[in-house]
């Protein structure tokens, strides 16, 4: 086969260019890329003639494609919101036989680690044949104790394990940490291979990459067995707070599980239970995102009550089924690696097939002795994040120097089983892009497995990091896709190219949610809905008032019909006049922390939007990312060019407009859309009456400037000319912007609109419900109205009328908005702990 | 000695709680030396569920579920317990402190005792620190005879500790009150764990009562009146053996075991978590009393009530 190098000289010489900076591999170490006389590996070929074809611009480009993906889906923001700047985007490629080794090793762990979890809850024969040490189980937070020795245990505590993994200088594989406690990197895995096959298409296409797809489409039916027919499966994360939150939304999206916090969980009679909209719906099988530590308040006492009380009951029960079982976390981490090879052949009747970098459990004398006279050669870390502290406070993963434990050798001496020692091997190395072309590093990556109906499946992928001279790569830095070729085997089972997001959406409709909505995500769209609408006025009121301040026309820019116009969002601060007051309004409102400006808003908005994600569409999602995350809004300074400032509120009301419309477009009319619809409505209800507030409580003195303003606030200008033809008059602007049903930004069509969905809420009595009941009379006393009435001066030259109704509706609308979260919202009053009865006063006296 | 217990819990809240969930450790077990006659637990308002079952350590465990709204809570845990007197013990008879130390670790060729391994290592408030340290060793000399070291470092409590009830509270940690030096018996409890189990020697945190009214001529014990707290310690030949810190006694026919756990998390009584309730006010009551040796009713005369009011945050 000729490769384009050979025919085109230009090529060619661009592609010696790209690998100029790569130097010869290092005899004796590895590489991915370079075979050891120089020559690119053949699986290689095509990925660097690729390279060479588009050259560092057509790079650069499908890199800036990838990250832009990666944006979009979310998967590049952790807790904080900011991306990583270490990830790199060239994929590492791997044969089938690189490949076959480590996925025949890692089923084997992955077995292992089951195994070993599932001995030390139920018959502890690894203790009693002396194999574990019996500080490595119960010398440690880890162990839950209210999860052993129990009459019915499950057959297996892990379903799902992951392992970090590298390749020794050698070219062996070996592993560098197991992870069972709370696994569901998976979400990761799937978003982060998506975003590089579309940016990669040509290459990832021409190689035949293997797909994830079956690998979950086995998971999944193995869940299917697990849930009987029926059942509910739901995927327990702590919410958006937490940085593993992306991967739980996309994992639960890709799984058609329902995304739950734990709030969301009830234990009765022992079974699991989440609240919805239609009351309590049990859950058979929950993919656990929450770590031990937190997930069941009932049995981890203490002042705050984290997690779902009493979930390990529904567990224990048989009712439940936990992936990963509480208590997993016992075997997460090192501790395994030790006892690795003798727990294979004791519990597997196997020879261990994948070595663990080197790892001394530091429990024992002798460890603790080797590991401190040979202080330069290891690194001491906890195998219990929790245990960090103990370490003087230091991060998880780095060295116990001294802290308040005082030196680490009397840290040891007293807490020794909490600890290991660990090695970090030298590394194979593969190749990073660079500005000037590939340079090489050492690598690691983190692979996935979960198990089948009958035995265990790993996904054929993984992702990939640099490892650091220190040996712990940053925890976000996993980006590199790593690609699988396909074998030469021709028995092999062909690939299968439909992802299975496709068919999962495609059973999801099948299956109509209804009031399976859960109580916690209604509240979270109707807040979504009333926080779009928040936003698009503040844009609305900031966007005419620039607008007019920069066309100067001085009748539509006096400084003081602005600063009436802009304090409909803004706070008055009478301390300053005119032209100052004015330009301190639009500061605060662009810039400042205060809540009604617009970095606030979007960020509400931005968080609000995340929650909400598994309930709407991911282009809908990507909407409300795109504009919330531009970074016009954070820049300091830039804002001062108005007409920046104009085209950024340009943007922002499109992508809300945008958003609108795609939730419109994509949403069935199902509890999520109406929750949603139901706080625009409203939201836009009391927006429109604050606005009409300021803008026509009086008859001001130009006047029709300000109603201009406000037409132009409603984006009902044309319409009324339309209509109209004339100078404005306030009783036809009224009645445009308050009493025609027929026009969108009208008053009259909110409440409408708003009565029609609350009549489609669900109901247990024959009767309207209470908030229904409340806004058809706002309704039909709004429709008994006249324009003319509303329109009605006094001596004054104020509006009694128009006032005292506007007044009335918003009070309403609060109204409304407090029965619908009693009737509907599951109060999420944190539960909190009991009075504990340990101690009570020595007081003979006291009497009740 | 046959006992009648009494103790009731009581819980009044600020606010209806819409929701509340009880982990209960009110059951005593037939253990060596105690024989449950009868026992129950009566909740009001009548939970719409309970889920019973044992622990790994041996405890009998309710859960009890309360889902509809209600402004207090009375739990009252009534038993009928035969003990026995203990029978003298020559501590000096038993195996060297290592030798524990080894059946739980499995140390040196021993062959690990599954019991053991769990109760010795440090837990959250039974964690160590230098002082603790040196305060044991001057006790656990190389080869002590595990039994001996037990009374001796008990003795050592007792006396270098001041009972004081003003002095911790429910969430202290052994280092704490060790470094006051005061306490009641559920530091006392924590500081002797702490130090047998910093030299990996397993000891079990036991929760119980004591008989509230003392045989006539005795003096009343420290502790009657509410749920007490001691240690046991493990033997070959002997098993578990109690001792009681805050009076300086191996525990016989006038103390009851209600549960045993690594530290109180493991035995709180009641625990649990209520929803929406605001302000907790707690009164704790218990009475334990000799019963007449043909059985009859227990008798549920007046209680010896204690209040704790406490705000919540």
């Amino acid at each position: 086969m000729l490769t384009l190098s050979d025919v085109d000289p230009g090529i060619a010489e661009i592609r010696e260019a790209l690998l100029a900076g790569y130097r010869r591999p290092m005899p004796g170490v590895h590489d991915e890329l370079l075979a050891e006389d120089g020559s690119v590996r053949p699986h290689w070929q095509r990925m660097i003639d690729w390279l060479a074809e588009i050259g560092r611009p057509g790079y650069e480009d499908a890199s800036a494609d990838l990250l832009r993906l990666r944006t979009e889906s979310g998967i590049a923001f952790a807790a904080n919101g900011a991306p990583d700047a270490e990830e790199d985007t060239l994929p590492v490629i791997l044969t089938d036989q690189d490949w076959q080794t480590l996925e025949d090793g890692i089923l084997q762990r992955a077995r292992l680690a089951d195994a070993a979890v599932t001995d030390v809850y139920t018959d502890r024969r690894t203790l009693g044949a002396g194999l574990l040490p019996p500080g490595l189980v119960y010398g440690g937070p880890a162990f839950a104790a209210h999860c052993a020795g129990w009459s019915r245990p499950p057959r297996n505590w892990v379903h799902i394990y992951e392992a970090d993994v590298g390749r020794t200088a050698d070219g062996r594989w070996v592993i560098l940490g197991d992870r069972v406690d709370t696994p569901l990197g998976d979400g990761w895995l799937l978003s982060n291979r998506i975003a590089t096959s579309q940016a990669f298409a040509d290459p990832f296409i021409e190689l035949g990459v293997r797909r994830l797809a079956s690998h979950y489409a086995r998971f999944q039916d193995h869940l299917g067995q697990m849930m009987g027919w029926d059942g509910r499966l739901a995927l327990l994360t702590s919410g958006e707070k937490d940085p593993r939150f992306f991967s739980h939304a996309y994992f639960a999206r890709y799984m058609d599980a329902a995304l739950i916090e734990p709030a969301d969980l009830t234990v009765r009679d022992g079974s699991a239970f989440v609240k919805t909209l239609g009351g309590l719906r049990r859950i058979d099988v929950l993919l656990r995102g929450v770590s031990d530590a937190s997930v069941d308040a009932l049995h981890r006492p203490g002042r705050a009550a984290f997690g779902a009380p009493a979930l390990s009951l529904a567990a224990r029960s048989g009712s439940l089924k936990i992936v990963n079982g509480i208590g997993s976390a016992v075997m997460a981490h090192r501790a395994l690696a030790p006892y690795a090879h003798r727990l294979a052949q004791f519990l597997l009747g196997e020879d261990l097939l994948l070595n663990d970098a080197p790892c001394l459990w530091l429990g024992g004398a002798r460890a603790r002795r080797q590991v401190l006279d040979e202080r330069e050669a290891w690194r001491i870390v906890p195998l219990n994040s929790r245990d960090a502290l103990l370490a003087g406070g230091a991060e998880f993963g780095v060295t116990g120097g001294s802290g308040d434990g005082g030196d680490i050798e009397t840290l040891l001496g007293r807490f020794g089983e909490r600890f290991c020692a660990v090695q970090s091997p030298e590394l194979a190395e593969t190749a990073f892009w660079t500005g000037d072309g590939l340079t090489r590093a050492p690598w690691m990556m983190r692979v996935f497995a979960s198990r089948t109906q009958d035995g265990w499946s790993v996904a054929p992928g993984g992702v990939a990091t640099r490892v650091p001279a220190s040996g712990v790569p940053s925890a976000l830095g996993f980006g590199k896709d790593v690609w699988v070729l396909p074998g030469t085997d021709p028995t092999a089972p062909s690939v299968t190219t439909t992802t299975r997001l496709d068919e999962r959406f495609a059973q999801a409709h099948l299956r109509r949610t209804g009031r399976d909505l859960l109580s916690r995500v209604a509240d979270e769209l109707f807040w979504l809905g009333r926080n779009a609408e928040r936003a698009e006025s503040v844009l609305r009121v900031l966007g005419v008032c620039v607008q007019r301040h920069l066309d100067g026309n001085r009748t539509d820019s006096d400084p003081d019909l602005l600063c009436d116009v802009i304090e409909i969002h803004a706070a008055k601060d009478d301390t300053l006049n005119g032209a100052a007051r004015y330009r301190d309004a639009i500061h605060r409102l662009t810039r400042g922390e205060e809540i009604s400006s617009v970095p606030s808003i979007l960020q509400i908005l931005r968080s609000g939007g995340m929650r909400a994600r598994a309930s709407i569409s991911s282009e809908s999602w990507r909407y409300i990312e795109r504009l919330c995350s531009d970074r016009r809004w954070q820049a300091r300074g830039a804002l001062r060019q108005n007409a920046g400032l104009v085209r950024l509120i340009e943007d922002s009301l499109q992508a809300l407009a945008a958003f609108a419309g795609s939730a419109q477009e994509n949403l069935t009319r199902n509890y999520a859309w109406r929750f949603l619809e139901i706080g625009r409505r409203l939201e836009r209800g009391v927006q429109i009456a604050a606005v009409a507030e300021q803008m026509a409580a009086r008859a001001y003195p130009q006047e029709e400037s300000r109603l201009r303003a406000w037409l132009t606030l409603s984006d009902s200008s044309s319409a009324y000319r339309s209509r109209y033809m004339m100078t404005v008059q306030p009783a036809a602007v009224l009645d445009l912007l308050i009493l025609d049903e027929t026009n969108p930004r009208s008053l009259a069509y909110q409440i409408e609109r708003l009565e029609s969905v609350l009549h489609e809420l669900p109901t247990e009595v024959p009767y309207r419900r209470p908030e229904h009941r409340r806004a058809l009379k706002l309704l039909t006393d709004l429709r008994l109205f006249d324009a003319d009435a509303l329109a009605v001066t006094d001596e004054d030259g104020l509006r009694p009328v128009l006032t005292e109704f506007l007044t009335r509706c918003l009070s309403d609308l609060a109204e409304i908005s407090d029965l619908i979260s009693r009737a509907f919202f599951a109060h999420a009053d944190a539960p909190e702990a009991l009075l504990s009865q340990a101690r009570l006063p020595h007081d003979e006296e006291a009497a009740e | 000695m046959r006992l009648d217990v009494r103790h009731r819990t009581h819980y009044r809240y600020a606010n209806p709680a819409a929701f509340s969930q009880h982990l209960l450790r009110l059951s005593p077990v037939t253990v060596p030396g105690q024989r449950v006659v009868l026992s129950s637990v009566n909740i009001l308002p009548e939970p719409e569920a309970i889920d019973t079952h044992d622990d790994m350590f041996g405890n009998r465990v309710h859960v009890a579920t309360i889902s509809r709204p209600h402004d207090e809570l009375e739990i009252i845990a009534t038993s009928r317990i035969d003990r026995a007197e203990r029978t003298a013990l020559i501590f000096e008879a038993s195996v060297p402190w290592e030798a524990t130390r080894a059946s739980a670790l499995g140390l040196d060729e021993a062959t690990p005792v599954a019991e053991l391994s769990p109760y010795a290592f440090p837990s959250t408030m039974s964690a160590p620190d230098p002082a603790i340290e040196a305060y044991v060793s001057e006790t656990f000399q190389p080869g002590r005879p595990i039994l001996a070291g037990a009374q001796e470092l008990m003795s050592r409590i007792f006396h270098d500790f001041a009972y004081d009830t003003e002095a911790t509270g429910a969430e202290t940690l052994a280092t704490e009150s060790f470094e006051l030096k005061r306490g009641v018996c559920q530091d006392f409890a924590h500081v002797m764990l702490a130090a047998m189990r910093s030299l990996r020697i397993p000891a079990r945190y036991i929760s119980g009562y004591l008989r509230t009214v003392p045989p006539e001529g005795q003096e009343r014990l420290q502790g009657a009146d509410a749920s007490h707290a001691w240690v046991s310690v493990w033997d070959p030949a002997f098993g578990w053996v109690d001792f009681d810190p805050t009076n300086n006694c191996v525990p016989g026919a006038d103390h009851v075991t209600l549960a045993t756990g690594r530290d109180y998390t493991d035995v709180a009584p009641v625990s649990g978590i209520v929803v929406g309730a605001g302000r907790q006010l707690l009164s704790v009551g218990v009475d334990v009393v000799a019963a007449p040796e043909a059985d009859g009713p227990v008798p549920s005369g007046p209680a010896t009530i204690r209040q704790m009011q406490q705000q919540m945050q």
